[in-house]
């Protein structure tokens, strides 16, 4: 049995004292960066990579993936209790979870979303046990037309996010591409929208731009109330853990996160960014009751983190096979792995087997610390929010300046993010939702790129599209959404000739 | 009793330290800040890391690495130039933020790059192979191969790189010129030459110039096939990849160095410590083994005017090069 040799090889590194004592630091480090608003883990990363220089490349390695969830787990924790995603994935936990804090339910969450993450890290590690050589050829074989027919699936499945006017929520999602389009041009190296400046030569950063329009926006909206009202919490705190029908009702939506993720993230760049928005799509269309969504629905928490988690997981396939870093925390990690002369290939499988699969063990290793840890710590996490708020905001401010400035040690990158804060709160007021634009900010790039090769390589035929298989039944896929989209409206059209006959 | 006069002896050890400080006033007598213009994990992150290291072992202060990537290295180079030039700032740059940024995109700067800014010294040079796929349908399998699919399927050969103006795009477009104005498409990524490398396993690219250490796993693997070889000799790990100087295109393609460079008023006695302490520092067993594990060739300066010498001819073979294959650039 290959398979149980794998996982015996793998558990058999993960399990050495001295590799479980890195996997518990990363995790502890992680956790840490990850609640504190804004730190994000490449600050952190960065200043231990010299360490990693010094230790056994897959301790080191144990250590930064360590990091790399524990940030994840810890990202979801200022998501949901205030409101502040660090990274791509958490923006859409922000949208349910966040609801769930309001109403006194941030322990229901927090719970739901770290025994989510648990579930999904496990089947994700079975996964790549199992699949990681086929999957890594998959993943290789998407080519610029196919990526951008995924790109196009998820813009319009970002018109299912919004649980408004579907207006607004294309209005925003062309506001995102906008905002993409800002920095260098790839085909001619122009810079766009820049004015001249050049920090905004390489585009507005991810985390300034979402810190900004969640983080910022949401405390300038609290400081608008009558301070009697300005408070996280509308509601009591009911219980700390999640009630039955809690379970009931996010169970599904874990298995469907997780299957979701755990394809979506094999697929080198983007893949893993899509996964938690396509979850949350995903939840929203299947739900009983989509009304709830963007209310506190406890699916809209479950299903995205779980596929957050397994997409954060099999993206190490690209990663560890191909050498394509999913996110910079990655990007760190191949610089640890050539430092000790390891070069990502696929025979890194093949030729340290120990390091490939030790790995893969220690993930699911650190993602069992990663509960142990949080589980307990939601009490204290929750009692945070009954602070003041005249005390509460002022840290998050101070912790959302610090992490703005470390992603790339600029001062222009506050200044930008409390441009966006004025923005989010604009969009609050005008009942517009910033998680369209988001992911419209994050696809548009991705999407240009993508098309303008598929169009470079084909000569300027738009059938490319349609010929490769991957790219039709991706398009395929897009138009279905699509129609399903405009479904209720026609319904209710119907709907009201009836009534008018 | 123990405690108390381990707790004199650290009150008298640190007063002696700052008498000593300030009676010599020598530098380094406070920590250092190496700018490098990446974000953290690449090659001249590494190398600043590492020579760092090294130089706080021998200096005794610690050399703290920034990051300020941004606008092809102009934020770091303009806040480098523009901070006390007291050699407590200084920065590590590579072939692509100190020549072709200050070459192609003069009026970006708001600074006089040549006269701003002094290289303390050349630290390594990163070889760089010529690559094609092996998968895809790519028949050709060595340089003269190459030379004749691409004339015979005009506009048909894909070559990936970097982004507009980067150090591959003008390798491979240089290297068509030499060869017979061969018509190829250029295929432009973002990601770095891990984006390069994931659009040749997709065949939306065909070949590349890229580094040794990057590409070494997938030609293991048989994904990538080293046609040629920049560098001033074979490598050992790769005896049957021919340099460029042996198929008869010696000035093709790029030898990616990393240097040091500092603000230009820098008093001279604080550069000579400098470039004598990253010499040193390059020759320590732990860098020649961190640098030898990816194939950079360690390649010091003996003195700050070689160095200058240097990189004025670097500046002026890109002047060079950028004039002969014109690539259109927006500004």
């Amino acid at each position: 049995m290959e398979l149980l040799d794998n996982l015996y090889i793998g558990l058999g590194v993960a399990l050495q004292p001295m590799n479980l004592l890195f996997a518990l630091i990363g995790c502890l480090i992680g956790t840490l960066i990850g609640v504190l608003p804004g730190i994000g883990p490449i600050a952190t990363i960065a200043m231990l990579l010299p360490l990693t220089f010094h230790v056994e490349p897959t301790a080191g390695l144990i250590m930064l993936a360590g990091i790399f969830y524990g940030a994840q787990y810890g990202g979801s924790t200022t998501a949901i209790l205030v409101n502040l995603p660090g990274e791509t994935s958490s923006v859409v936990t922000c949208i349910d979870g966040h609801q769930m804090a309001r109403q006194g339910r941030a322990g229901a969450a927090l719970a739901i979303a770290a025994l989510g993450s648990f579930f999904a890290g496990t089947v994700a590690t079975m996964v790549i046990v199992l699949f990681a050589p086929p999957l890594a050829k998959i993943g290789a074989s998407f080519g610029a037309p196919e990526y951008f027919s995924l790109m196009v699936l998820g813009l319009i499945a970002a018109v299912v996010l919004a649980h408004g006017s579907v207006l607004k929520a294309i209005a925003m999602i062309v506001l995102g591409l906008l905002l993409g389009l800002v920095g260098t041009d790839g085909n001619s190296g122009g810079t766009r929208f820049t004015f001249g400046i050049n920090e905004l030569t390489d585009g507005l950063d991810f985390a300034v731009m979402a810190i900004g329009v969640f983080g910022l926006g949401e405390i300038i909206s609290n400081l608008m109330q009558p301070s009697a009202e300005r408070s996280v919490l509308t509601q009591k705190i009911t219980s700390l853990w999640p009630t039955r029908d809690d379970f009931r009702r996010a169970w599904p939506a874990v298995l469907r996160g997780t299957a979701l993720g755990s394809i979506l993230g094999i697929l080198p760049g983007g893949g893993a960014a899509l996964s938690s928005f396509a979850a949350y799509v995903l939840e929203k269309k299947v739900s009983k009751t989509p009304s709830q969504f963007g209310k506190g629905a406890v699916e809209g928490v479950a299903g995205p983190e779980s596929a957050n988690n397994a997409g954060a997981q099999t993206s190490f396939i690209p990663m560890l096979t191909l050498g394509l870093p999913g996110n910079a925390v990655m990007a760190l990690m191949i610089g640890a792995m050539t430092i000790h002369g390891i070069q990502p290939g696929p025979q890194v499988m093949t030729e340290r087997p120990a390091l490939f699969w030790g790995m893969i063990a220690s993930m699911w290793v650190g993602n069992l610390m990663l509960v142990i840890i949080n589980l307990p710590l939601i009490g204290v996490w929750v009692q945070l929010l009954k602070l003041p708020y005249r005390f509460l905001y002022l840290c998050i401010l101070l912790f959302c300046a610090i992490g703005v400035y470390t992603i790339s040690n600029s001062a222009s990158a506050v200044m930008i993010a409390a441009f966006f804060g004025v923005f989010g709160y604009m969009f609050a007021r005008l009942e517009c939702e910033p998680a369209p634009m988001v992911l419209g900010f994050v696809l548009g790039p991705l999407m240009e790129e993508n098309l303008r090769k598929a169009m470079t390589v084909s000569s300027g035929d738009p059938m490319i599209f349609f010929q490769r298989p991957i790219s039709l039944v991706l398009l395929i896929l897009a138009t279905v959404l699509l129609i399903i989209v405009a479904m209720p409206n026609i319904r209710s059209k119907r709907e009201e000739a009836f009534q008018e006959g | 009793m123990k405690r108390l006069s381990a707790v004199v002896l650290a009150v008298v050890g640190l007063a002696c330290g700052t008498v000593s400080a300030n009676a010599q006033d020598k530098y380094p007598s406070k920590p250092v800040k190496i700018l490098v213009p990446y974000a953290p994990g690449g090659a001249t992150d590494i190398v600043a890391r590492i020579i760092g290291e090294q130089m706080r072992q021998s200096l005794g202060q610690n050399f703290v690495v920034e990051n300020k990537p941004g606008a092809f290295g102009i934020i770091a180079i303009e806040e480098m130039a523009r901070s006390k030039p007291d050699g407590y700032t200084l920065m590590v740059g590579n072939v692509s933020t100190n020549a072709i940024t200050p070459v192609i995109f003069p009026t970006k700067f708001k600074i006089n790059y040549e006269k701003d800014i002094v290289p303390v010294g050349r630290l390594v040079d990163i070889p760089e192979f010529l690559l094609v796929t092996t998968t895809n349908n790519f028949p050709p399998k060595t340089h003269a191969e190459l030379v004749d699919y691409a004339k015979q399927n005009k506009g048909k050969v894909r070559y990936g790189t970097v982004g507009v103006g980067s150090y591959p795009h003008y390798d491979m477009a240089y290297y068509a010129k030499k060869t017979g104005d061969l018509d190829m498409i250029a295929i432009h990524n973002k990601a770095g030459a891990s984006g390069v490398i994931k659009d040749m396993m997709a065949g939306d690219a065909q070949a590349a110039f890229l580094n040794v250490a990057s590409t070494a796993g997938m030609i293991k693997s048989g994904n990538l096939r080293p046609l040629a070889l920049v560098n001033e000799t074979r490598l050992p790990e790769y005896p049957d990849v021919p340099t460029m100087k042996e198929i008869g295109l010696p000035d093709v393609g790029t030898l990616a160095w990393q240097a040091m460079f500092a603000p230009a008023g820098t008093p001279k006695e604080v550069l000579e410590i400098l470039q004598k302490a990253s010499t040193a520092a390059m020759q320590t067993p732990a860098a020649q083994d961190a640098f030898k594990k990816q194939n950079f060739n360690v390649v010091p300066h003996k003195t700050l005017d070689e160095a200058k010498t240097w990189l004025a001819g670097e500046l002026a073979q890109w002047k060079k090069i950028t004039n002969e294959v014109k690539i259109e650039i927006t500004d």
